[in-house]
């Protein structure tokens, strides 16, 4: 209780050693006492710590359209007080939504957008493809060597990208694959940089953990007995796999590819590094349209807020759409991963 | 668990004769023949890069001209006794500068940041404890039943969503000297350099970590979150009988019941938080904060060797915490 109050208004605590002191010392004992008034309290905190947390995480997004819908000149004159009250606070100064046109006729932007898009579905087809195999064997089948391997695929979530860098991209140059410590040549590999096998290939396997264990958890839950009643009516153990555990578990195979579509949208590394310019042609994501702005039209501030604007759209609404999905992901591999 | 064959007679033979292959498989044989695309991907990605990494630690040479010289542990030992300095970009040491050590980091931050071991270290410590207590505010008011919460949800989950470069876009112009009103306010309260604020080590050190906060906060309240739902919830009807104020609740009970998904996700944070490169490099650059990532990045055109050594040790260290993860998981028995 102390603590509590204390925390609301340390002098109101204080004052309450003389009983009939001021306002907010008898303010502070009805409120130790009143039952009611201390709900109430409870509430005015519960809504001004809410309240907190919507600004700071709203409040840069709101920053974004500011600079977005004020004219370049504008922005670069700075003066961001407010009217009347005179107090510096950033608001739009004019509506340019003409910004939002620009962006595309300084940058194809829909294409780096596009190329985005076509890297984050095609990881997420493998890694679902992929995943549903190891799910299954993780989350249904009792065979030696099971925890071994899964502390394995547990253990690849946990290195850093740049771990595997080097290699990788010594590879996807088009350099001879070697047996580490041998030195054997295995194989040329193709050159990849600059294609979206040389992201995609990263990703699925960078991904492919957090997906394993939503799906094996999903997975392990559906009662035994449906396979089982599947397996009698004559379904192979694949069979039984696709038609009744996948379609029982949609849920957890949504949750699995959202996270993994966010995920490759969002992913920096192998992103920067594999198109090795910032080039649509060059299979370079929305970040490298992003970057564009930052490198090209340096002073084009209201650009790159208009950018990011419309980069962010498709994660806010997936996010609004299927955050019950994400809450339940994060949550169920997450806490494993 | 036999199985009515009749069903597959409309499939060719080769399909029919595989489909009986797999279906007379052992339950063993089975699990490992389901595993093969995962760990031929895994291998193929993961474990191959990882050892040809370590393999190329030990020697010099540029990427992609010349025969690589064998060194042994040299590029190690030139890393950690300061040799490499001199190839490594911007004004970065590895190791600590004992000289302003003692100074507390952010009143004198300058000779630590200019240390890529010490830049990671410390920003994954201070991220991680900002996130774990702000996300822990967010878990318990997500805990409440009130109308809106969806909403209110979706409002702290979109900073976790969103792509790491436009996080870093939206820092960046909050405190470019051109656009930003942040600078204006923070450095008078000696938070960020007056000016050049993003070609500052201290400011961007500062900027980087509130950034890496304010989006991976909700991350951990939904951790936390998960933890705090699973509580029995008679246990405050009890608490309340026994008349316990809310304070004792949540000491008593909240807390100790919600301490193992806590360790679990600190942990879990603190291994991503080791990684940090985009935000960095999108903020400002990889020389104003060298990560241990970022310095991987950096050398890797120019020293293949001494790029491979320093992301051997990035992963050995993030291997260290990770067994610890992993002990912790194994004790569970998964």
């Amino acid at each position: 209780m102390a603590t509590i109050d204390g925390s609301n208004d340390s002098t109101g605590s204080n004052d309450s050693t003389e009983p009939e002191g001021g306002p907010l010392a008898r303010w502070t004992k009805s409120v130790i006492e009143d039952q009611e008034k201390r709900e109430r309290l409870y509430r005015a905190l519960f809504i001004v710590a809410a309240g907190f947390f919507l600004l700071t995480t709203l409040f840069p997004f709101y920053w974004l359209l500011v600079l977005a819908l004020t004219p370049t000149s504008r922005i670069l004159t700075g003066d961001w007080s407010l009217p009347i009250i005179g107090i510096e606070f950033p608001h739009p100064q004019g509506f340019n939504v003409y910004a939002f046109v620009e962006m595309f006729e300084q940058v194809p932007f829909h294409l780096f957008m596009f190329n985005s898009f076509v890297l984050a579905i095609s990881t997420t087809v493998i890694v679902l493809a992929v995943a549903t195999l190891a799910g299954y064997v993780f989350g249904r089948l009792d065979f030696p060597g099971r925890g071994v391997l899964m502390l394995v695929v547990l253990m690849i979530s946990y290195f850093p990208p740049a771990a595997f860098l080097v290699p990788l991209f010594d590879a996807f140059l088009g350099n001879a694959v070697v047996v580490p410590f041998l030195g054997i040549e295995l194989f040329e590999s193709p050159r990849l940089v600059n294609t979206p096998a040389s992201m995609v290939l990263p990703f699925s396997a960078l991904f492919l953990p957090l997906a394993i264990f939503i799906l094996t958890t999903f997975y392990s839950q559906i009662p035994d007995g449906l396979e089982d009643a599947a397996r009698v009516e004559g379904t192979t153990r694949l069979g039984a796999l696709v038609r009744v555990i996948m379609p029982l578990s949609a849920p957890g195979l949504a949750t699995a590819a959202v996270l993994t579509f966010i995920t490759v949208y969002n992913e920096y590394f192998f992103s920067s590094i594999m198109a090795l310019e910032n080039n649509p042609e060059n299979w370079s994501p929305l970040l490298g349209g992003i970057l564009s702005y930052q490198t090209q039209y340096t002073t084009e501030f209201n650009l790159m807020a208009a950018a990011s604007i419309v980069g962010v759209l498709p994660i806010v609404i997936i996010v609004i759409v299927a955050q019950e999905r994400i809450v339940s992901g994060l949550t169920a591999g997450g806490l494993k991963e | 668990m036999s199985t009515g064959r009749e069903h597959e007679s409309k499939w060719p033979g080769p399909v029919v004769s595989f489909s009986r292959w797999l279906e007379n498989l052992g339950e063993t044989a089975f699990a490992y023949l389901l595993l093969t695309p995962v760990f031929v991907l895994l291998g193929a990605i993961a474990f191959y890069p990882l050892l040809r990494t370590f393999e190329l630690s030990l020697f010099t040479g540029v990427l992609g001209s010349g025969e690589p010289t064998f060194v042994g542990l040299q590029n190690y030992v030139d890393l950690f006794t300061g040799a490499a300095n001199p190839t490594l970009p911007g004004s970065v040491t590895f190791l600590p500068d004992v000289t302003t050590s003692g100074s507390f980091p952010f009143v004198h931050v300058d000779g630590w940041v200019r240390s890529t071991l010490i830049v990671t270290l410390l920003f994954t410590f201070v991220s991680v404890s900002f996130e774990t207590i702000i996300g822990f505010g967010q878990a318990l008011i997500l805990d409440k039943d009130f109308s809106g919460r969806r909403w209110v949800r979706a409002a702290i989950i979109i900073p976790w969503a969103i792509p790491l470069v436009i996080q870093g876009m939206i820092f960046y112009l909050m405190f470019h000297p051109s656009t930003g009103f942040l600078t204006s306010y923070l450095a008078p309260l000696g938070l960020v350099a007056e000016t050049n604020t993003l070609n500052d080590p201290a400011s961007t050190f500062l900027i980087v970590t509130v950034a890496d906060i304010w989006k991976t906060s909700a991350f951990m309240a939904l951790l936390i979150l998960a933890g705090l739902q699973s509580i029995d919830r008679n246990l405050y009807d009890v608490a309340k009988v026994a008349g316990a104020s809310p304070w004792q609740q949540f000491k008593l009970i909240t807390f100790p019941l919600v301490l193992p998904t806590l360790i679990i996700a600190v942990l879990f944070r603190t291994i991503n938080a080791m990684r940090i490169y985009g935000l960095i490099d999108t903020v400002s650059s990889c020389t104003t904060v060298p990560s241990l990532s970022c310095m991987v990045v950096e050398t890797f055109y120019s020293s293949r060797g001494l790029s491979s050594a320093i992301a051997f040790v990035t992963a050995g260290i993030v291997g260290i915490v990770a067994s610890v993860v992993i002990y912790q998981r194994y004790k569970e028995g998964f």
